[in-house]
Parts: C-alpha cells; structure tokens; sequence
C-alpha cells in the first residue's frame, strides 16, 4: 500500500500578521513545495481579499520552495500592485533569479 | 507497479498504447482481485463453533462433572457418618428411658413381696402411675408359681393381656428372668399394647408387676417437632426383625424405608428393640445437599462462557485474517485502479507530446518524458523539436505550473501557441515574447516556464531564450557546464516584457540537455546542489544521447519525487 499514498506533504507554516502600516504580510517558514502550495494560496487569498496595494511574503524562515511556490508568489502579483519578498534564503533567491522574476517579485532586505 | 511508475516514453519508438497495460493493469487482473472478497463474504456468515471452543466447552464441563461427583460422594460419606451418629444417639435415649418404666414397677414388687402381695398397698402405690396421661394405663399385681395365673391386684383399666391365656403364660414363664424388665408386645388385636413385666429377684413365691401402655393403632407417633431429633423419621420395632407386624412405633408414612436409612439395636431392658431411622432432610444443611448442584451448575456456566469466549477470540482472529484478505485484495483492486489511472494520464501525456523527432544529418535528437510516480496525474511538462530545415531545428521545452487535467490541458494550449509562432518566426526570443503577450491577452492563472532553443548544426551555434526556465546543460569531453542565457519572467506573468536571447558556439561533439525542473528539485535541498549532482552525473558519462538521456532519467528521478520530468537532449555527430 506504501506506494499507492501520496508523499508526505512538507512541513511548512504560514501566518498572516499586519505591518505598522496596515499592509498584510505572510510569513512562510519551513519548506514550500507542490504538496503544500495549494494551502498557501489560500493564505495569500485570504491576505489579499481587501485589496491591499501590496503584499509582503516574510521568507526568513523559508527553506526551500519550488516552482509551485514560485506559482504562488507569481499569482499574487496578479492581484496587487507590488508584491515584496522579505529576507529570502539565498536557496530561494537563486531558485527566483533562475526563473527571471527578480524584477517581478521585489526582493527587500 | 514499479516499472510502470519509472516507465518514459521515448518518441523515437513510439511504442504501442497496449504494450503499457501489461501486468496489473490487465482486465483479468482486477477480476482476479474481486474473487476474494465475494469468497470471504460468503464465508463470513456462516457461523460454526470453533475446534477450539469445542474443545474449551468439552475440558470445562468433564472438570465440573469431576467435581460435581466427588463433592456428591464427600456429601453421601458425611450423610452416612451423621445418620449412624443419630441413630446410635437415639438408641442411647431410648435405652435411657427404660428406668423410668422400670423402677416403679421393681418397687412395686418389692413392695408386694414385703407386704406379701397386699392388694391395698399395691393400688395404693401405683395409683400416681396409671390414667390417661400418665405412663400406663393398667398396671397389675400377679402372685408367681401359681398353677392358674391371673391378677390378684388390677390398677386402671383389666390387662389385655389376662384375655390371652396362653400368651400371658408364655410371657409370664419369661419372669425367671427376675430383676430385670421384660418387654411384650400385644400387637395383632383391636387395641394393641406394649406390655412390662418386672419381678423382684431372689424369691422362689414372688410377685410379677406387670403394666401395659397403648400402642396408637395405626403406629404412628411423630417426634415433637421441637425435639433433638425432630429431623429424623424413625421406626421402633420389636425384636430383631423389621417386620411390620413387629412395628411398634413410626413417624414414617410408609415403610419401609427407601433411600438412605441406618438401623440399631436398643437393648431395653431385656427386650431388644430395632430402630430404624431416615434422615428427613440432609443432616449436614442444605448448602451442603445443594453443593453439588451448584458445582454442576455454576462449572456449566464457566465452561460455556469459557467456550463463548474461546470461540469469540478465534471468530475474532478469523475475521482479523479475513480481514486481512480484504485489505489485501482491496490493496489489489487499488492497485490495478492506480495502474489504470496512470495508463490513461500516460496515454493523454502520450497524445500531447510528439510523436516523433526530426532526424537531421550531423545531430542526434533524442526525447524522455517521465511522469511524477506518486501522484497518477498528468503533468504539465512539455517538449518540442521542430525541424526548420535541413541544418537547424528549434527545440522547446516547457513546464506548465500545476497538475492535472488542467495543467494538460493548459500544456496543450501553450505548447501549440509556441508551435504557430515558431511557424512565424526562428528566433527564440521573439517565440517567447510572442507567446507571452498570447497568454497575457486572455484572463488566466497559469505561468509557465518555456525554454526555446535555435539549434544550427553546420554552424555549431546555440541560440537560447529563457522565460524563467532552468538553463540546458552543455556536456563536452567530460566537462558540463549550464549555459548562462538572459532569464525573464516566467510566461504568464503579467508585464512580462520583451524577452532576450544569447547566442553561443558549441565544440564539435558538444552535448546539450534541456530539462524540466523535475530532474533537479528535490525536497529541502537548494536548487544548486540538485543542478550540480545532474551535472556531475552526465559529465561522467560517455553515451550516445539516447542512453544519456535514459541514465539520467534512471538515476535522477526517483519513487519519491513529485513532480514529472521532461528531457530534450541533442547530440552533434562529427
């Protein structure tokens, strides 16, 4: 049966909190990857149901993320005007220089 | 199962859709695994004790009936014990209760002889004695050695036994037993009597007193109940034998007695007596006449319970195994519904990539698609190598974000977008830009990362764009390096601007690998480390692009890994 179950999915957490100025930010720690993607998207849904000018993704204790992180990222810039990466990893920075999109996703230090 | 989950599919040979739903997947497979269940459904209903029970029911109540014996004899021998003690109890108070009888009347004898059978004197005596409710009811004085024998003195009511001549003589010749009480019976008439005789010893012209007390007709006299021995029946008989006509006395109902009884000899006076007696109850208590049966019974019941619980422990453990079939033909019937499942998102995976690759003098193509093992899904990997003409092809190679129909379905779309463009237009990046200001005409929520590649044979040139796809792997005489080409954004990503391309020269026999970001994503490992072991991997080896191709989707794809893989390799042939 072992090979039929899916893979255990990734242990990550995500949390919405406020900046002082009252923009969302959500901070992703642990590993981010296909099995837990989906959840995220529904944070970031949620994040951003008020239509925030901007949204800031804490990744300080993000260790790893895919390309459907990437996915998730990329779909919020969809929706507000300027999505913000706070103190990515250098593993996830590489993996978003590689795929183009570090003049999409604003890496902030 | 395994093989079918590591099963790539390479488009030079186009194998037949049939040859992959082989093994489990087969329709006589499932139907092999829907066998079991209908049998171990058909024999869960069908209850039968267990061997074990049985065995359990047949060992617990051979124990009770063993104790239920033994406590049986134990209580009979204790019985039997109780019964002689009783019986020689009651013969020591009958025995006991000759004095009383006997010493009024040796006085009167005494008496007689002193005052030589004064009659005055003698009634005088005897009369306390006698009347209704005392302990005679005729009490008689008669002068011994007399040739006609009869009363010279009569208390109370004429002796009975002055009305049987022969037998007064007869029992009255019994009197040279002088000092002691003799006993007689007058049984067999209308008011039967028990008849004493006591003679003063040592004088040739003695005297005989002699008393009579009734006998109740019927013979039955009851202990009181308030007596020591209100819980026996008894029965007094006269002499040795049990005769009824010698019974004197009984409590009983009918005699003789049935069951357990036990019989004595009393010596009463120098009469004897039988007394038999029967126990009315059990001596010893009732818990102890009820012992054995509550043996039997309560053992009945542990023995029944013990084969209960025996049979529920095997019926359980025997569902436990049926269970277990179950699961395991459950297991089959996933098994070869996965399989199936895979088949038919091969098979679609199949139709959306390309049948076959262009063939070109001085450069070998070569294609590998392997689908994410865990998740049955399609993927949404894509690869294309369009020939352009007869020394260049334009090679594509992209990754739909997501899984799934959708993400097939998306794949499709993009990936023949690309195709049209590249009908218009060679260059990479133009391809690109193009494709993205398709995407981004219509409202989606899809990215995909493309890699479009010019490949000019004479030329040995390498014209790349990237919309935020992993770059190839250049291999040359055992060195790989990934080409550094200009990243934009992924396609789908809004604003996603003009893209740009690079250009380099390639060594004569130079290798290149597109792939997709399945054969180097792992799990909580940096994306360089998984670039950097691909890169090792293939530098090391010395292959014909299609076995490259093959071993390092053998080696870099694994049971676990998640997501599917594409792989485009060209090979320039001097």
């Amino acid at each position: 049966m072992a090979e039929l179950g899916e893979p255990q999915p990734a242990r990550a957490v995500f949390q919405t909190r406020a900046d002082p100025d009252g923009l969302p930010v959500v901070a992703v720690s642990g590993d981010l990857d296909m099995s837990n993607a989906p959840a995220l998207e529904r944070v970031v849904a949620a994040a951003i149901a008020e239509r925030p000018k901007r949204l800031v993704f804490d990744l300080g204790s993000l260790r790893f993320m895919d390309s459907a992180g990437i996915a998730v990222l990329l779909g919020a810039t969809s929706k507000v005007d300027a999505v913000r990466l706070r103190n990515p990893s250098p593993a996830v920075r590489r993996v978003i220089e590689l795929t183009g999109l570090t003049d999409i996703l604003t890496i902030e230090t | 199962v395994h093989q079918q989950a590591t099963a790539s599919a390479d488009p030079l040979e186009p194998q037949p859709i049939a040859a992959d739903r082989e093994g489990p997947a087969s329709p006589e497979a499932s139907g092999d695994a829907a066998a079991p269940l209908r049998q171990t459904r058909r024999a869960r209903w069908r209850w039968r004790p267990s061997r074990a029970a049985l065995l359990a029911l047949v060992v617990g109540l051979g124990v009770t009936a063993a104790l239920t014996l033994t406590s049986l004899a134990v209580y009979n021998r204790n019985e039997r014990r109780l019964l002689n003690l009783r019986v020689r109890e009651l013969n020591l108070v009958l025995a006991a209760s000759a004095p009383s009888i006997q010493t009024p009347l040796a006085s009167a004898s005494e008496l007689a002889r002193a005052t030589d059978g004064n009659p005055a004197k003698f009634r005088a005596f005897m009369v306390p004695f006698v009347g209704a409710g005392r302990q005679f009811t005729s009490v008689s004085l008669w002068p011994l050695g007399l040739a006609h024998t009869a009363p010279t003195a009569v208390v109370g009511t004429a002796p009975v036994l002055a009305t049987l001549p022969e037998g007064s003589r007869r029992f009255l010749a019994l009197s040279q037993h002088a000092g002691v009480l003799n006993v007689t019976g007058l049984l067999n008439i209308a008011h039967p009597s028990l008849g004493f005789e006591f003679s003063a010893p040592g004088s040739s012209r003695g005297y005989a007193v002699y008393s009579e007390s009734p006998l109740p007709a019927n013979r039955r006299s009851k202990l009181e109940s308030n007596s020591a021995f209100s819980d026996l029946d008894y029965a007094l008989y006269l002499g040795r034998s049990q005769r009824r006509s010698n019974l004197l006395l009984t409590s009983a109902r009918s005699l003789p007695f049935h069951g357990r009884h036990a019989a004595d000899v009393v010596r009463f006076g120098a009469g004897t007596l039988t007394l038999v007696v029967a126990p009315k109850g059990s001596l010893g208590g009732t818990f102890f006449a009820d012992l054995p049966w509550i043996i039997a019974i309560v053992g009945a019941l542990v023995a029944l319970a013990a084969a209960a619980l025996t049979d529920r422990l095997a019926w359980r453990r025997q569902r436990a195994e049926q269970l277990a079939v179950e699961l395991d033909s459950v297991a089959a019937q996933n098994r070869s519904m996965y399989v199936e499942q895979r088949s038919i998102s091969e098979t679609l995976q199949h139709a959306l990539l390309p049948d076959t690759l262009p063939e070109l003098r001085g450069l070998s193509v070569s294609a590998r698609y392997v689908p994410a093992p865990t998740g049955g899904e399609v993927g949404g990997d894509w690869y294309d190598v369009i020939a352009l003409d007869d020394t260049s092809v334009l090679l594509v190679i992209g990754d739909v974000s997501g899984h799934g129909l959708q993400a097939a379905t998306t794949m499709a779309l993009v990936r023949h977008a690309a195709l049209a463009y590249v009908a218009e237009d060679h260059e990479p990046a133009t391809v690109l830009s193009k494709l993205a200001t398709f995407v981004n005409s219509s409202s989606h929520d899809y990215f995909a990362t493309v890699l479009c590649a010019l490949v000019e044979v004479d030329a040995h040139r390498l014209t790349l764009a990237s919309a935020g796809h992993m770059p190839p792997l250049l291999l040359d005489e055992g060195r790989g390096v990934f080409v550094e080409c200009p990243a934009g954004p992924p396609i789908g990503v809004p604003w996603s601007s003009q893209h740009r391309q690079s250009s380099i020269e390639v060594p004569p026999n130079a290798t290149v690998v597109a792939f997709t970001d399945g054969l180097v994503e792992r799990r909580g490992e940096v994306l360089d480390v998984g670039l950097a072991r691909l890169r090792d991997l293939a530098s090391r080896q010395q292959l014909a692009i299609e076995d490259l191709l093959a071993k390092l989707a053998g080696e870099l794809t694994s049971e676990d890994h998640h997501d599917d893989t594409a792989l485009v390799g060209i090979q320039w042939q001097s």
